[in-house]
Parts: C-alpha cells; sequence; structure tokens
C-alpha cells in the first residue's frame, strides 16, 4: 500500500508539474476543470461496456477535446462558453448514468473529492504507464510547445503542426486527470495543475526550472498530503489541496518581501 | 535568371464572402527586396501568411524553391508574462544554435545586451530585434517582416530600417516586408508593390507615387509629398514599372 502510493505520487508529480505550467501558459485551467468534469461520466461509461475507470475517462477526455475544438473551430460561441457547456453537460450525464447504474453515492462522493483507498495495485499500472508514456511525449513535444505558448504564428511559420500539438496537450491532460481523479477528486483536480505551477512562477526565471519545481512542489505536497489526511480525517484531495495553498501563500509573501527589499535598495 | 524563391501565382482569396486577394501575382528571386505598402484592411498580411503557406488560397499557387529557408517577423508577438523565458532561451527554442550562434546572431541584430533579460519585459523596439534575430537564426534566404516598425517610435523606425538594409547589404538574402510607413519606404529606392486586393502599381517608388491608382488611394497631397520625398533621394529612374494585376520582377 504505502509503496504503491510513494509510486503513484512521484508518477503524477513528474507529470502534474510541466502540464500544470501550460495550464498557466495558456490559460487552460477552465478547460482542465471540463476535462475534469467529464471523469464521471467517464467511469460510468466505463462500467457500462466493463472497462477499467482510466480507460472509460480516458475516451471521454478525447471526445471532450474532439468536441470542443471542433464546436470553437465553428466559430458561433466564445471558448469558455462551450467549455461551460460541454463540462456541465458532462457532469449532469455523469450523476445520471451513475444513479441509474445503481452506484452509491459514497462512491460518487469518493470521486468528487478523492479516497485514500481508491489507491490500489490495480490502478498503479495505469497510473506509472500513462504518466510515463505521457512524460515522454511531453519532452518529445516541448521546444514546440513553448514555441508555440510563445507565438501561435511564429510556431507554424517555422513549421510546428500547431493544431496537432493542440490536441495532444489536450490529451495528455486527459491521461492526467484520469490518473489522478481517484486521488485528487474531480472537484479539485485543477489545482493540483495550477497551483503547484503558479508557486514556481513566483521562483523561476526558465520555462525549465519552472516545470521542474512545479513538479517538486507537488510531490512534497501530495506526499504530505497522506498523513495529513489520515490524520485529521478529512478525504485526500482536500488535504493535498490546502498543502498546495499554504505552500503557495509563503511563497509569495516571501516574493513580495524579497521584492519590497529590492526596491526600497 | 535563376529560379525564384517564390512564386506566387494567380492567388485568389475569399472572405466573408468578398475577395480580400483578387488575382494577385508576385515573384522574389534572390537579391530582391520587395515593400508592400497599401491600406489597411487592404490584404497585405493575408498576402504575406500565403506567401509563407500557412494558409491556402481559393484558387492559385505559391511556389517555394526546394529547400527554401524563411525567416519570419509576424506583425503582433505578445508573450504570456506567466511565461518565463530569457531572450537567449528564446532564441535556441525548438532549434538547435549553439551559445556561441545565439551570441554572433543578438549583435547581429543589435540585441546583445538582451540576451538575459524576460521577454515579457522588452520594450517594442527590442522585442522587433530579438524577433528580427530570431527569424535570422535559420541561415535564410528570405527575411519576411510584417509591419515590423509599427510599434516604433520614429527614430526607432529609421533605426531598425536600417538594420534591415545592414543586414541586406552584408548577408545573402530577400526581403519581402509590410510596411506602413509610407515616409520611409518612398524615400529608399528599394521596389514598391502597392496592394489593394489586386496589385494596383508597383516599381521604383518615384513611378508608384506618380500612379494614378496610388493617387487615388491615397490622395494627391500624400502621393505629392511622397513625389516629393523620392525626388530629393532619387538615384535611379530606370527601373520597370508596370500597371495590372501581373507583377514580374527583373534583375
Amino acid at each position: 500500500m504505502m509503496t504503491s502510493m510513494f509510486v503513484t505520487t512521484i508518477a503524477l508529480a513528474l507529470l502534474a508539474g510541466p502540464l500544470g505550467c501550460f495550464v498557466v501558459w495558456r490559460r487552460m485551467a477552465y478547460f482542465g476543470d471540463g476535462l475534469a468534469h467529464s471523469a464521471l461520466l467517464g467511469v460510468a461509461v466505463g462500467l457500462v461496456i466493463g472497462m477499467s475507470n482510466q480507460l472509460g475517462m480516458m475516451l471521454v477526455a478525447v471526445l471532450f477535446a474532439v468536441m470542443l475544438l471542433w464546436l470553437r473551430a465553428q466559430r458561433l460561441l466564445a471558448t469558455d462558453t462551450l467549455l461551460g457547456i460541454l463540462a456541465h453537460a458532462a457532469l449532469s450525464l455523469g450523476v445520471v448514468a451513475m444513479a441509474l447504474l445503481g452506484v452509491e453515492d459514497a462512491e460518487v462522493h469518493d470521486y468528487l473529492l478523492g479516497s485514500l483507498d481508491s489507491v490500489t495495485a490495480d490502478m498503479l499500472i495505469y497510473v506509472v504507464l500513462g504518466c510515463g508514456l505521457s512524460l515522454g511525449l511531453l519532452m518529445r513535444l516541448w521546444p514546440g510547445l513553448l514555441l508555440m505558448t510563445s507565438s501561435e504564428e511564429l510556431a507554424h511559420a517555422e513549421g510546428v503542426p500547431i493544431r496537432t500539438y493542440e490536441f495532444l496537450l489536450m490529451l495528455l491532460l486527459g491521461v492526467l486527470v484520469a490518473a489522478a481523479i481517484q486521488i485528487v477528486g474531480i472537484l479539485l483536480i485543477t489545482s493540483l495543475l495550477i497551483i503547484p505551477a503558479s508557486t514556481a512562477r513566483l521562483m523561476a526565471k526558465k520555462p525549465e526550472t519552472m516545470a521542474i519545481s512545479g513538479s517538486l512542489i507537488a510531490a512534497i505536497c501530495m506526499f504530505s498530503g497522506l498523513p495529513f489526511a489520515k490524520a485529521i480525517d478529512v478525504p485526500l484531495g482536500p488535504a493535498i489541496v490546502t498543502l498546495t495553498v499554504g505552500l503557495f501563500l509563503a511563497v509569495l509573501t516571501g516574493r513580495l518581501l524579497i521584492d519590497r527589499l529590492r526596491n526600497a535598495n | 535568371m535563376s529560379e525564384p524563391l517564390i512564386e506566387a501565382t494567380e492567388l485568389c482569396v475569399r472572405r466573408h464572402g468578398g475577395l480580400v486577394l483578387d488575382n494577385v501575382s508576385l515573384t522574389l528571386g534572390e537579391r530582391d527586396f520587395i515593400t508592400l505598402i497599401g491600406p489597411n484592411g487592404a490584404g497585405k498580411s493575408v498576402l504575406l501568411r500565403h506567401l509563407l503557406k500557412l494558409e491556402s488560397p481559393n484558387s492559385g499557387t505559391v511556389k517555394h524553391r526546394q529547400g527554401i529557408r524563411i525567416g519570419y517577423v509576424p506583425e503582433r508577438f505578445q508573450i504570456d508574462p506567466t511565461l518565463p523565458m530569457p531572450v537567449r532561451r528564446f532564441l535556441t527554442l525548438n532549434n538547435n544554435q549553439s551559445a556561441e550562434a545565439v551570441e554572433a546572431l543578438a549583435l547581429e541584430a543589435n540585441c546583445g545586451g538582451l540576451l538575459d533579460k524576460p521577454l515579457a519585459n522588452l520594450s517594442g523596439g527590442e522585442l522587433q530585434r530579438v524577433l528580427l534575430a530570431r527569424a535570422l537564426s535559420g541561415n535564410p534566404h528570405v527575411l519576411m517582416l510584417d509591419e515590423p516598425a509599427q510599434n516604433l517610435d520614429v527614430s526607432g523606425q529609421l533605426q531598425f530600417y536600417q538594420l534591415i538594409d545592414a543586414l541586406y547589404e552584408k548577408r545573402n538574402l530577400s526581403v519581402l516586408m509590410v510596411s506602413h510607413d509610407l515616409h520611409m519606404v518612398m524615400s529608399s529606392t528599394r521596389q514598391v508593390v502597392c496592394l489593394y486586393h489586386h496589385i494596383c502599381c508597383s516599381g521604383a517608388p518615384d513611378s508608384v507615387a506618380r500612379d494614378p491608382e496610388f493617387v487615388q488611394m491615397f490622395g494627391p497631397e500624400m502621393a505629392q509629398m511622397m513625389a516629393v520625398y523620392q525626388h530629393s533621394h532619387a538615384h535611379d529612374h530606370t527601373h520597370d514599372h508596370e500597371h495590372g494585376h501581373l507583377h514580374e520582377i527583373k534583375p
């Protein structure tokens, strides 16, 4: 139990750091949230066609990304409106489907907020495999993704297939959501992406250092979240996120103090 | 005559029911220096994007010479301040520039002192020079710039155009530039192409300034001013000048 928890945490944190950076840089927080909301529907789909939760969530995540990109290309409504529609449609459908399938409320609650019991050896394979492959792909795409995040037009002109890259980035987020949801929970998964990355932003001067610091911070918080959640008997998600927020506030205070001192001199 | 670097033939581009580009043909050969002028909404940026093959036209073709390398300075560039990106890192992004090559490029584009600054903190002029350094990093045959000096003050504009001129003289490259700065463009002797959905006129600035379509587009006063501008700098009146849709540049 302890070992699988350890490995899961490391794998998730390694991926959450750099992916969280892109969520912050490219303003994809709402997209991450939408993806997370669709996860419940993914679990339901998994139950119906007899797949694992993770595969069901990935399937729905792909669908979610494809529908979003297609709707966005129609240029009829703003992207955040589309995301709102898709996210809440998926969440409602998910809750309805879970109820129809006879899943207990307590289990739905676990999906929403994350649970310690959900970390099993069975799940470990998906998490490690998914995160490992995703991290490999992300490192391959890294220079092109960074260039298109600096300037989409420049990246396009220099031959980066920007639409493909954008879609792949969405898929990577889908993998992370599917892998992390049972630990952190649907409601809080985006914070695992953006709070460590934002904390890292306060210290980093280069994109790579921001990504690595983000991973470190995520690892530390997820790690200390375990005993913290046990000690005060709360779900794992809120425990972890409380720690990331605490760390963020500490670093923010430090940064502001340093800036003030520098300006005073 | 060597094979042209970029050759656009009879481009037509439709947007929102109207023709943005109407039968536009343009050839860029080796060592050409063409400035594209025209009022807002004339389709200049659209033409550039098609010449870069970033978009496909409704009809017509764009041909690139085999193995052509194009350095591009986009019209808009605004980096998100949450992305910490020092200039040095930006210049090595997605290419394999060595540290020495980056230093040399920065010197050439006159941004050597900026290498360790974050991209988000640069002024308009500094940013343009950094983008120019990046455009040069692939050792391009063609430099394409979309209104590179629009956010600069007058002295900044002058310096930037002088920098482009110096690069053109020093490096073996062709330049294709969109510009709004008529006073700069018309005081040089470079080739000018005036676009308003179709190519209205082209040639040396002095002949363009006297062209009826140019006069109609920018008004007689502007044309008069440009002609005077040009006259005080005039060196060469033998440029070819054609009127109409088909545009050829002779060596």
